[in-house]
């Protein structure tokens, strides 16, 4: 038991810093943020390299308080993940201000809320403490509703609104559940309380009341209604680093408390299974019947983060064989997933921006005119579709067999029905950009900065499914009790 | 037996807390939060934590009570809000599912508590960490009641914490004011005040630019549904 | 005898040259209306008519001897033998006096193609490109030994004809030219599979080879099935026959000479030499197919004889009659599979026959033509030269009579009386054939010279001159040979009768029949038209097709219905979608109550399935107040 290590500290707060830095004189060249953003994703492979020595704990005295935290596989790799695309967010984001005319004074605010947000997702993934939970939960939460509300529209502050203070009430109910948690077990740090607590009926309410804070901030049906009109209006870079990681905060946590609590409630388990199947089919069908592209990807978004909740009940009572399985596939998903949103958002920004249009019949002609950013997008598109050899095909593989293994059938139709929607509706894009018999929109040249980073991103998510093995290694030991 | 104070402070609480919630004068409601956070301040004082008391008073009653009044005043170039919500209440058609809902809520709070206290929980509480407690619970419910019925985003701001001060209640009323409750209620006291600043001050800028102070209106903009 | 045998090396220049020659004229044909399309020509001119000049030349000159030419198509490998000198002989002899007579027949037409008329330009065109192609196809079918060049030949002579059918362009020659098409098409397709079969099996690639392989191998037999009907569509098997009388009769008349003279003998060749004829030791199914052979060239011998008499036209009673002679010949064919040790005698016959037939029925096509446009000769002397083919083919005179007494002699000697009794019996069908073309030409002729006007120059002469290449088709065969045909050849004063019952018979029938039969004899033409099989077949056929069409219409009204029915269910589908998606609403509007649903229900889930530990953990009824 240490106390946090100093790079680990510079880890966390370095892009908070950063932010702050940011704030007071907004940078408007892509080269300089790469140049000083580029040491905290190296900083994250490394520690990622060294945790095959074994995984770090530790604990942190605040006077009275003492928070815990941990670094093990999973928590390094999603740390990695936070960086990199924290850094291709940030280098998005200075095209993206010079490609449109954005306020200064809102783009100014992009940097410490970027920072704040990576500050909040490290915490979220490090902490190892219901209170340090709490904290990285409420910072990421609130920079996220304050990076949605910068463009300042009716749309947006409408939209931002709903979700701040949804987001509120579910910080609401998931501090009812700690309240119970804490009332009942007396201890607040995951270790002790993994040890002590029973699954009696305080516990189950407890966890009751969290789980349906976190299913809303995660966005999974029927709590989802927030997340399409919040993307409809955001910024691209906010879009996509909201669209890839932040919901997916609160799913780690949730996954986190529950098989820490309640490993073994197969029902409940089998309930949220539900509402993630109920997700990919309701995401699904909306992205099928989306007029707009950015409501397109983030209907996909609900979709595939439906996806995700397969893995309670694969995990609940099932067989090591299958757990183990179900579990690399909902990293593996998770990973790739964030990679190839980014991409997607990222591709159908530089799209919308290209056309200056909004609906989907607007991007007549991208086919010829934006081959780049279509490709782009087709490319992470596959991943989305799962097709080999991406990482979503990688994990639907696996939760695939750990379906099958586990005779839980019904997931086997969810995958494949939610496969079939999802080339639905990327085919519909695909159609209306081939379109050609209708006048031309005057297409806008886009930095090329712009086009690279969606292309590496996509790119990166194609190259984990092949290269899944090495990320899967590094979860293997330290991910399974 | 609970000290007389005790019972008081909870019978004002909860007049103080359904003052808030059902008074359609925006003004007068938000007087009420303060009123209602002072008094929170107050049974802080009673549970033995004064610390956790004078952020009560600084950050609900002057900070989060001071922007909500600031608002309504609508200091510089924004328009001002109308002083008293004219919005419709919700439609009836859901109201039974809306109050079975409350107060299965309700009733799973109580089954916790109960679990937690043991039985005697039931008999008129003896001591003020459990009255504060079962107090929580009431308010908490009063809170989401005006959540799910009003659209005023104000008022559901002001319900928001009022649903807040009630989970605080309860926190310290199951596990006494030990250093994680307070590091907790600090947190959410915190969040609150950040939450209710910035709920303001995108309420005036949409209803300068909108003219809207309820949710409702912005549908059309994720609706999605293609032709 | 010997015939006159120049160098052996003059066979491959003389070869080469033959097959050449005809090409060479096409091409100069096909130049000279490219080049100068608006210059009228006399396409049949001198050096148009010498196509087959070059190919006489060799079969009276030449050596016996073969020419390999490595780098034609699998090697080629054509060959000269004395069967081949004589099929040879006929066909150019035929070939040239047609051409000749086209000369004539055909003038009206170039008169009025050099008078600029652009319709007899373009037919008078075809006819000079396409008449020499079809014989340089039929010459080197001849001369081929290596299956590839003569398949060649075969096909090119095949589908180089059908120009010449379609000639006049008349309604008459359409129905022609589509049997003839039709029936081709099948034919070739058959022949092709028969080939390909035999030759893949056997690694053969010359004609003996497959010949060998066909006796060999294990499914030998149906290949010589496929083989013998292939061929028998150009031989006019009874059944394969259909387009016979359809296409010769509207043809040119020159053009019907070779198509019932020579080219119907392409199919007899074809059998010569792919079918096992007189080998010894082969699968004794063949016998079957001998059989089958056998009774079908019986059968044809007979029927068109019948079908034949009924004939108003000149043309299709001959053409009748020449699917009655090949049925004959079918049947001595035949005799090869089924009598092996009397083959080499019988195969002889048949060469001969069909040298006899060849010309003599080339003769009385060309006749026709005559008794059409009678030159200014006195009645009696050009109806006494018209009767003499006539009266060849009835097995009476000249080569007819040498024929047939060849015929019985072999037979006899085979043992085959009923056979030849049978045969005799069919050339009594032929007198009667024979009268009643004469006596339609006879009844035809003011009105048909009314209309043609008198014959020009060339034709009498090349008529005439096949009359006596006919007639004395005996002498000049055995100069060419060196062989036959001595005075033995010629039958002795006592077998005379046993010759000629049959055309006696065949007169007597004729006149029986033509004075009972008079009141119904136009009545039974109407009933029994040329073309026989052709007519239900196509009335079939076009049934068919008009149920096909009907059935495909219905299709594609079932397919649009279809189509109509799934865009009707995409368009529900949409509009379900899209009422689904609205309740996408009234969840944004619901959140709070969702929330709240999602917790209670969440953790009713959870109490309700642990059923370890209860809900209530103290004794009911408890606490006491």
């Amino acid at each position: 038991m240490s106390p946090l290590p100093l790079h680990l500290l510079w880890l966390l707060l370095a892009p908070l810093a950063l932010g702050l830095l940011a704030w007071a004189s907004p940078p408007r060249h892509s080269g300089l943020v790469l140049l000083v953003v580029l040491p905290l994703p190296l900083m994250a492979l490394w520690l990622l390299l060294g945790i095959e020595a074994g995984p770090m704990a530790g604990r942190l005295t605040l006077g009275p308080l003492t928070l815990h935290w941990r670094l093990d596989g999973l928590a390094a790799l999603l740390g990695l993940l936070t960086q990199l695309l924290l850094l291709a967010s940030a280098l998005y984001a200075v095209g993206y201000a010079r490609a449109t005319i954005l306020g200064r004074r809102a783009y100014a605010w992009l940097w410490p809320l970027l920072g704040g947000l990576g500050l909040g997702l490290g915490l979220i993934w490090i902490a190892a403490d219901l209170l340090l939970l709490y904290v990285g939960l409420e910072l990421m939460g609130l920079c996220a509703v304050g990076m949605m509300l910068l463009p300042g529209s009716a749309e947006a502050l409408s939209a931002g609104l709903r979700y701040l203070l949804f987001a509120l009430v579910g910080s609401l109910t998931w501090l009812l559940g700690i309240a119970l948690l804490l009332g009942a077990w007396g201890r607040l740090d995951l270790a002790g309380l993994g040890a002590v607590a029973q699954p009696d009926p305080v516990t189950q309410i407890a966890v009751a009341l969290l789980a349906s804070g976190l299913l809303l901030k995660a966005a999974i049906v029927p709590l989802h209604s927030w997340l399409a009109p919040v993307h409809g209006s955001a910024w691209t870079p906010v879009s996509a680093i909201h669209g890839a990681l932040v919901v997916k905060a609160s799913f780690f946590i949730l996954l986190l408390l529950w098989r820490l609590l309640l490993p073994e409630a197969i029902a409940g388990a089998w309930a949220l299974g539900v509402l993630g199947s109920l997700a990919v089919l309701w995401g699904g069908v909306q992205a099928c019947r989306a007029a707009g592209l950015k409501q397109l990807v983030a209907w996909s978004t609900i979709g595939q983060l439906g996806y995700l909740m397969l893995a309670f009940p694969l995990l609940a009572g099932t067989s090591a064989g299958v757990a183990a399985m179900a579990w690399q596939a909902t990293w593996v998903q998770l990973a790739g997933h964030a990679l190839a949103k980014a991409a997607m958002f990222m591709a159908a920004g530089n799209l919308l921006l290209s056309t200056g249009a909004q609906r989907l019949e607007g991007l007549t002609g991208t086919s010829r005119r934006l081959p780049l950013s279509l490709m782009t997008f087709g490319l992470a598109a596959v991943t989305i579709m799962g097709l080999p050899p991406s990482a979503g095909f990688t994990a639907k593989w696996l939760w695939l067999q750990a379906s099958l293994a586990a005779g839980q059938w019904p997931w086997v139709l969810v995958l494949a029905l939610g496969t079939l929607l999802s080339a639905a509706y990327v085919f519909r894009v695909l159609r209306c950009s081939f379109v050609e018999d209708v006048p031309e929109p005057v297409f806008r040249e886009l930095p090329l900065a712009m086009e690279l980073i969606a292309l590496a991103l996509a790119l990166a998510a194609i190259g984990l499914g092949l290269a899944a093995a090495w990320p899967l290694a590094a979860l293997a030991p330290a991910g399974l009790p | 037996m609970a000290p007389i104070e005790a019972w008081g402070l909870a019978g004002l609480l909860l007049l103080t807390a359904g003052f808030c919630l059902l008074q359609r004068h925006l003004w007068r409601a938000c007087l009420g939060l303060v009123a209602f956070a002072l008094l929170m301040a107050l049974a802080w004082l009673l549970l033995g934590a004064p610390w956790l008391a004078l952020a009560e008073a600084l950050l609900g009653a002057l900070l989060t009570g001071g922007t909500l009044l600031w608002t309504l005043r609508g200091r510089g170039a924004l328009p001002r809000l109308a002083p008293v919500d004219e919005t419709p209440q919700r439609a009836r058609s859901t109201a039974p599912l809306r109050w079975l809902l409350i107060l299965s809520w309700l009733g799973l709070a109580g089954i916790a508590l109960i679990w937690l206290l043991g039985v005697d929980a039931l008999t008129p509480p003896a001591s003020a960490t459990t009255l504060l407690a079962a107090t929580g619970v009431l308010i908490m419910g009063l809170g989401l009641w005006a959540f799910t019925i009003q659209r005023h985003l104000l008022r559901r701001l002001l319900a928001f914490n009022l649903l807040g001060s009630g989970v605080f209640l309860l926190l310290a009323g199951l596990a006494g004011p030990v250093a994680e409750v307070r590091g907790l209620i600090l947190v959410g006291l915190v969040v609150a005040l950040l939450g209710s600043i910035l709920g303001a001050v995108l309420l005036l800028r949409l209803h300068a630019q909108a003219g809207q102070i309820t949710l409702s209106g912005a549908s059309p903009a994720g609706s999605g549904s293609g032709p | 005898m010997t015939a006159l045998h120049l160098a052996p090396q003059l066979l491959a220049p003389l070869l080469v040259a033959a097959l050449l020659w005809p090409l060479l004229l096409a091409v100069r044909v096909l130049l000279r209306a490219l080049i100068a399309p608006e210059r009228p020509r006399a396409h049949l001119d001198w050096l148009w008519i010498s196509a087959p000049a070059p190919a006489l030349l060799l079969a009276l000159l030449s050596a016996e001897g073969s020419l390999w030419l490595e780098a034609w198509l699998f090697g080629g490998h054509w060959a000269l033998d004395e069967q081949r000198r004589l099929l040879l002989t006929f066909t150019a002899l035929l070939w040239g006096l047609s051409g000749w007579y086209a000369r004539g027949y055909l003038a009206g037409e170039q008169t009025r193609a050099l008078a600029g008329d652009q319709e007899s330009r373009s037919r008078l065109l075809r006819f000079a490109l396409f008449w020499p192609l079809t014989l340089c196809g039929n010459l080197l079918l001849l001369v081929a030994e290596d299956i590839a060049s003569f398949y060649l030949g075969f096909a090119l002579m095949t589908f180089a004809a059908f120009p010449l059918v379609i000639h006049t362009g008349t309604r008459a020659a359409r129905t022609g030219g589509l049997a003839y098409l039709v029936m081709a098409v099948l034919g070739e397709g058959v022949l092709l599979a028969g080939l390909l079969w035999a030759a893949g099996s056997g690694s053969a690639l010359t004609l003996s080879e497959l010949r060998t392989t066909l006796a060999t191998a294990d499914a030998g037999v149906w290949m010589g099935l496929l083989l013998w009907l292939g061929f028998g569509v150009k031989a006019g098997v009874i059944g394969l026959h259909l387009w016979l009388a359809l296409a010769h009769p509207v043809a040119p008349t020159p053009a019907s000479a070779v198509l019932s003279g020579v080219m119907i003998k392409a199919g007899l060749v074809g059998w010569l030499s792919t079918l096992p004829l007189g080998m010894t030791g082969v699968d004794g199914s063949f016998r079957e197919l001998g059989l089958a052979m056998f009774w079908a060239g019986l059968l044809g011998a007979f029927a068109a004889a019948l079908w034949g008499v009924a004939q108003p036209k000149p043309k299709a009673v001959l053409a009748y009659s020449s699917v009655s002679q090949m049925g004959m010949i079918t049947a001595l064919v035949a005799l090869g599979l089924l009598q092996p040790d009397s083959w080499p005698a019988v195969g002889a016959l048949v060469v001969l026959f069909a040298a006899h037939h060849g010309l003599t029925k080339g003769a009385l096509f060309l006749g026709v033509g005559i008794s059409e446009r009678a030159p200014p000769w006195p009645t009696w002397l050009l109806w006494s030269l018209l009767t003499l083919p006539a009266l060849s083919l009835s097995g009476a005179l000249g080569s007819g009579l040498i024929t047939k007494w060849g015929a019985k002699t072999a037979l006899d000697t085979a043992g085959e009386k009923t056979v030849a009794f049978w045969l005799s019996l069919a050339a009594a069908g032929t007198t009667a054939l024979m009268v009643r073309a004469l006596w339609r030409q006879w009844l035809e002729r003011s009105q048909a010279n009314a209309a043609n006007g008198p014959s020009l120059a060339p034709m009498p002469m090349a008529w005439l001159l096949s009359v006596l290449a006919a007639l004395g088709l005996p002498f000049w065969a055995g100069w060419l040979t060196g062989e036959r045909a001595g005075g033995d050849a010629w039958p002795p004063l006592s077998a005379l009768p046993a010759l000629l019952w049959p055309l006696g018979l065949g007169l007597l029938l004729s006149c029986i029949l033509g004075w009972s039969l008079r009141r119904v004899a136009p009545w039974l033409s109407q009933r029994l038209p040329a073309g026989d099989l052709w007519w239900p077949l196509a009335a079939a056929g076009r049934w068919l097709g008009r149920l096909i069409h009907g059935l495909l219409r219905r299709l594609a009204a079932w397919q649009a219905a279809w189509v109509a029915w799934w865009v009707a269910r995409e368009h529900d589908g949409a509009t379900g979608l899209d009422a689904l998606t609205s309740a996408e609403g009234w969840l944004r509007r619901q959140l709070p109550v969702l929330l709240l649903a999602v917790a209670v229900g969440l953790a009713a889930v959870l109490l309700l399935s642990a059923k370890s530990t209860p809900l209530w953990p103290w004794p009911v009824g408890w606490p006491p107040w």
